[in-house]
């Protein structure tokens, strides 16, 4: 059974054992220290995650970076620390097969989130240490948080309720904004609300077991409970829920370190942004919704865990990397079991490698096509690069050998013009509106004409023997 | 006190830290940009708002029609 966490502080407890965190334990100002150092942690080789005991003028600690390198990643799996990222993937998809696995509902009294109440006088400074993460950020914005909302229409429907990361900017004391693009789940329940002018309650829940962190951030269509994935990427252990206090029909990590519960108020849209988004740049201010927060629990010494996003690759990659991969690789396995290995780990499925079987002629084309018509491929994926079985989508040197002696552009690559794209993605213009790009990097089979039949070189026999062999002796020359 | 951003007055106090007297946070009523005390905002130009560039903001998402 692999090792599991019941909150945040579980695991920062094994990323330090494993040489995977460290700690600042002079004071820090919060700007810019916090979100240089989110960036610089993700610079590093094997990035470990940051925590910084003081911050000037706040009581509480930061942690950053928790998810920030595939070391960190393999651990959050309970997986030995040095695990091949393909190899990450292929586990989940093991771990993928287990859903539903239905949470675990404990008692107020045995959730350590409620250890603390603020229902009056509500101050987000007194519990988290906000800061401006880049430096033409419009405010301070928390940037990791995992957003439960339910569905107005089926308010118990349990499987309707989402749990969702959307960027967040501190507004007021009281007050944030929140980006709910129309593409995401909460945009669905938020018209629904808005249509009656109803308020939608909300529970913001941060510093999560690094699991439940990971799933709200992974498109899994809108009745697939994100809690019951939860269980099954813990390899079968449920995960701890509690139910929120101002709305009852929410559910919340019941080891989180901070939740805020309020509402999204109804037709209302204030200026937001601009915030440095995952695509590299910044996107401008905006009209958006706001949340009035009336009600915050949280541990003794609570944690504000968030997150740097800039130039990729920083944290925000990492997170959405294999999260992304695996359901995308699900949906379109199941129309076509050729399909090996989905890499949808460039900013969150625009770009996405494919490799699979081609059982006939145009068969590429229509996987990426089958990508393309995904709830998240439809608006996100703009640059899809089909590969052959034997090439291995997440090692790019054959990506690009396929690329180089497979790809005749003429009869290859294939436009669709005038298609969702990813309002972020600041070469879709009007911002939503794209090309897609499908490169057909697979070897032609029948009916398709492949008028250069080549053989394939393969490795002489005894390669295996000799990677052993030469290991061994570079080895003993170091132990020398 | 004007707001870096939009240059408007309604701008006040949002919070004091809440250890020690060592900074606070500003926040401007106008635009809602927020910045802390011991920063030095420099917005640059491409994101200065006015009321006439806030009038014409994108609205997301769009808010829709009540159910009658």
């Amino acid at each position: 059974m692999a090792k599991t966490y019941k909150d945040l502080r579980e695991f920062l407890a094994t990323l330090e054992e494993e040489g995977q965190l460290v700690r600042v334990k002079e004071e820090v100002n919060p700007e810019p220290d916090i979100g240089a150092a989110g960036r610089a942690a993700s610079r590093v080789p094997n990035g470990p995650a940051v925590l910084f005991e003081k911050i000037k003028g706040y009581k509480g600690q930061v942690v950053t970076n928790v998810h920030g390198s595939w070391q960190n990643h393999a651990l959050m799996m309970g997986m030995p620390k040095d695990t091949s990222t393909k190899a990450q993937f292929e586990e989940l998809n093991r771990r993928w097969d287990k859903f539903p696995i239905p949470p675990n509902v404990v008692t107020r009294d045995e959730a350590p989130c409620k250890q603390n109440t603020m229902s009056e006088d509500i101050n987000l400074f007194e519990v988290l240490p906000l800061y401006r993460i880049n430096e033409q950020d419009g405010g301070f914005f928390i940037s990791k948080a995992s957003v439960v909302s339910g569905d107005p229409e089926f308010p118990d429907d349990f499987n309707k309720q989402n749990v969702g990361t959307y960027r967040i900017q501190v507004k007021d004391k009281d007050r944030l904004g929140i980006q709910a693009l129309a593409m995401h789940d909460i945009a669905v329940q938020l018209e629904k609300a808005e249509r009656k002018n109803e308020r939608l309650p909300i529970a913001i829940a941060l510093g999560n077991t690094p699991l439940v962190t990971f799933m709200a951030s992974t498109p899994v269509g809108y009745s697939q409970n994100e809690y019951e994935f939860v269980g099954a990427l813990q390899d079968g252990v449920p995960t701890d829920i509690v139910k929120a206090d101002t709305a009852p029909h929410l559910f919340v990590p019941a080891g989180a370190e901070v939740v805020l519960e309020g509402y999204i108020i109804p037709r209302v849209r204030v200026v937001e942004g601009p915030f440095g988004e995952f695509p590299g740049s910044y996107s401008g201010a905006r009209l958006q919704c706001e949340v009035q927060i009336t009600h915050i629990t949280y541990r003794t010494d609570p944690i504000f865990e968030n997150l740097y996003l800039g130039m990729p690759w920083t944290e925000i990659d990492y997170l959405m990397a294999l999260n992304t991969s695996v359901p995308l690789y699900k949906q379109i396995k199941e129309s076509f079991p050729e399909v090996v290995a989905v890499n949808a780990m460039y900013s969150h499925g625009i770009g996405v490698i494919i490799s699979t079987k081609c059982r006939y002629g145009g068969y590429a084309k229509g996987v990426a096509m089958r990508l393309l018509s995904t709830p998240h491929g439809m608006p996100y994926s703009k640059i899809v690069i089909i590969v052959d079985e034997y090439v291995d989508p997440f090692n790019l040197e054959q990506v690009m050998w396929a690329l180089t002696t497979r790809v005749q552009p003429s009869k290859d690559v294939t436009l669709i013009e005038n298609a969702a794209g990813m309002p972020l993605d600041p070469s879709s213009y009007p911002a939503g509106m794209t090309t897609k790009m499908i490169i057909d990097a697979t070897t032609p089979v029948p009916p398709e004409p492949n008028p250069r039949t080549v053989e394939l070189l393969k490795d002489p026999v005894d390669t295996e023997k000799y990677i052993a062999i030469i290991r061994d002796l570079q080895k003993a020359m170091e132990d020398k | 006190m004007k707001c870096p951003r939009c240059d408007s007055e309604k701008t006040r106090t949002m919070v004091k830290s809440p250890v020690g007297d060592v900074w606070e946070v500003f926040v401007c009523e106008n635009c809602w940009y927020s910045w802390r005390s011991t920063e030095t905002p420099v917005v640059i130009e491409k994101f200065k708002l006015t009321d006439e560039i806030i009038a014409t903001l994108g609205v997301i998402p769009p808010i829709p029609p009540l159910d009658i």
